[in-house]
């Protein structure tokens, strides 16, 4: 063994780790940005640049500071949950521009349809349509009519624009219904009071006080004229009276309480009672309902009772 | 010499002494160099998301709010509805309105089941993407978000690789990876996420999991949901109410 053994040959070495370091501080230094693993391996500043931006969409609540009109009634209706800027695009230049810079207003059916148009994917408690069925039912000849011709899209449910304005219920289709003839007749509500007319007793007065008797009095008049779980038209009367409506709430099931009403089985209710295939619960049961309208024979169009 | 300091006065060090000596330095340095950040648990929020497939109606609201909102790129999507569409012998098709007003079409083809599913990035607790990042310009911040920073990023692509469930892009205009951000912007001033704001149905749930009386907590408590791809161990963030078998 040497007794005094050199290191020389080491020295070069420790000289280039020594310099690598002291270039890899100085590389990193250069390359790693500022704030870089201060919260994690990430640039910490890049977080609030993250923030920084401005949003754009202000929300359906700052349109009605201004839009105070619009707001209320689109608070009403259906379209309560569709924000503003759905349709308008987003606000923020609006807003900024102090109304300069103008909001799209979206009159084509395309920007309707994108929701309402008729899938097989979507849920079938939502409105949707197929376009030319819908303008055959309803009676529309020109196939370029627009959605808001009939609907205003801040009030879906008001059909007609004359309708809108006086704020009466939806299932009337025209003013004239009740307003007939050159003379006004004192004995109809006023236009201001026309909120009044919610109550299905002004204009249907005997058929409500004929309901108020009978089994089903507890049910209100919408449960059954406004909403058909079943079609794609929410909002149209049944006057088709589809078993299947009733068998909402007809139906057995182990979910049902105790004072729930009573329960059947469909069809074999039916054949039960030897009913034809084309039988319906009201053919036999009208009496538990109330007294059929006489304009339920007729086409959709008045209702028959003008006369509180 | 600095190694015979080193030896602590025993002599003469060997060979081995000497990489060992450096083996130490350089495992003390990786240790003074590792970055010791917040937790997640230093944040006073830690966001979640919430899709409920049985509300959604295929609007694709959304889409167009989140293209306004952060400037995505024709083409690209930081959030896309996928309609799921079961014919009668089993088969599933998938297809996505990528038309420039994100409209479904109706089909004719009959299908036995059809579903519109809101897909987004899951912000995932282990998200893959931050960890392939080889320049750490992707990373989830203290909030349970994950991020781009786009200024650092050098546009490989490597995260859109790595994420199982395709969220990622790189975006045509700056050459960056880019992605949903939950709309960071609007969420740190108490604003809801474009998308969830948009959603007429209520279909997009956003919240603080944090806190148990958000809206996220409650729904999370009152349905039951399941994740994306739970098998990948990325522990999702984006929890799926009404999801079928054929999504997930």
């Amino acid at each position: 063994m040497p007794a005094a053994p050199s290191y020389r040959h080491s020295y070069r070495l420790f000289a280039l780790v020594g310099l690598g370091l002291v270039v890899a501080v100085v590389v990193r230094g250069l390359l790693v940005p500022p704030s870089f693993g201060e919260q994690g391996h990430f640039r910490a500043a890049a977080v609030a640049e993250a923030r920084a931006r401005e949003p754009r969409h202000l929300g359906k609540a700052r349109c009605a500071t201004c839009h105070k009109k619009q707001a209320v009634l689109h608070e009403k209706d259906t379209h309560a949950t569709v924000e503003c800027e759905n349709c308008h695009g987003a606000g923020r230049e609006h807003v900024k521009s102090a109304g300069k810079v103008k909001l799209a207003v979206p009159r084509g059916a395309a920007s309707c349809l994108a929701c309402h148009q008729r899938l097989d994917a979507r849920v079938s408690s939502f409105a949707q349509i197929d376009r030319a069925e819908h303008f055959r039912l309803v009676g529309v000849k020109d196939a370029s009519t627009s959605c808001t011709t009939c609907h205003s899209p801040h009030e879906p449910l008001f059909l007609d624009r004359s309708l809108r304005e006086s704020r009466l219920h939806p299932l009337i289709h025209r003013c004239r219904d009740c307003h007939a003839g050159p003379a006004r007749d004192a004995s109809l509500p006023r236009p201001a009071n026309h909120p009044a007319i919610f109550e299905c007793g002004y204009c249907h007065a005997s058929i409500v006080k004929d309901f108020a008797a009978r089994k089903h009095h507890r049910v209100g008049c919408t449960t059954c004229h406004l909403f058909i779980k079943e079609s794609d038209y929410a909002g149209r009367i049944v006057r088709d009276a589809d078993p299947r409506f009733c068998l909402l709430c007809h139906r057995g099931g182990s979910f049902r309480a105790e004072h729930a009403p009573p329960s059947v089985e469909w069809p074999k209710h039916r054949e039960e009672m030897g009913g034809e295939p084309d039988q319906r619960c009201i053919d036999c049961h009208q009496d538990k309902i109330h007294l059929r309208p006489a304009s339920a024979t007729q086409p959709a169009s008045a209702p028959s009772e003008k006369q509180p | 010499m600095s190694e015979q300091r080193g030896g602590g006065g025993c002599g003469p060090m060997d060979r081995r002494q000497v990489l060992r000596m450096i083996a130490g330095g350089g495992g003390l340095l990786l240790v003074g160099c590792y970055p010791r950040g917040k937790g997640p648990e230093a944040a006073e929020h830690y966001w979640g998301y919430a899709v409920d497939t049985t509300r959604c109606i295929g609007c694709c609201a959304c889409m167009r709010a989140c293209r306004a909102e952060n400037d995505v790129p024709r083409g690209s999507y930081r959030t896309w509805v996928e309609r799921y569409r079961i014919a009668a012998d089993g088969e599933v098709s998938v297809d996505v309105a990528l038309d420039d007003d994100h409209v479904f079409a109706p089909v004719s083809t009959p299908s036995v089941k059809a579903l519109f599913v809101p897909k987004l990035c899951n912000h995932c607790e282990k998200s893959v993407c931050s960890q392939v990042c080889p320049v750490g310009a992707t990373y989830r911040t203290a909030d349970g978000v994950v991020l781009v920073d786009h200024k650092h990023c050098v546009g490989c692509g490597y995260c859109v690789q790595a994420c199982p469930y395709g969220t990622r892009f790189i975006n045509p205009v700056d050459h960056t990876a880019d992605k949903c951000t939950l709309c960071y912007h609007r969420i740190t001033r108490g604003l809801q996420p474009a998308c969830v704001q948009a959603c007429p149905k209520q279909a997009r749930i956003f919240g603080d999991l944090k806190d148990p009386r958000s809206s996220i907590n409650t729904i999370l408590r009152q349905r039951r949901y399941r994740l994306l791809r739970p098998d990948l161990g990325t522990h999702p963030k984006c929890y799926y109410i009404g999801l079928d078998r054929e999504v997930v």
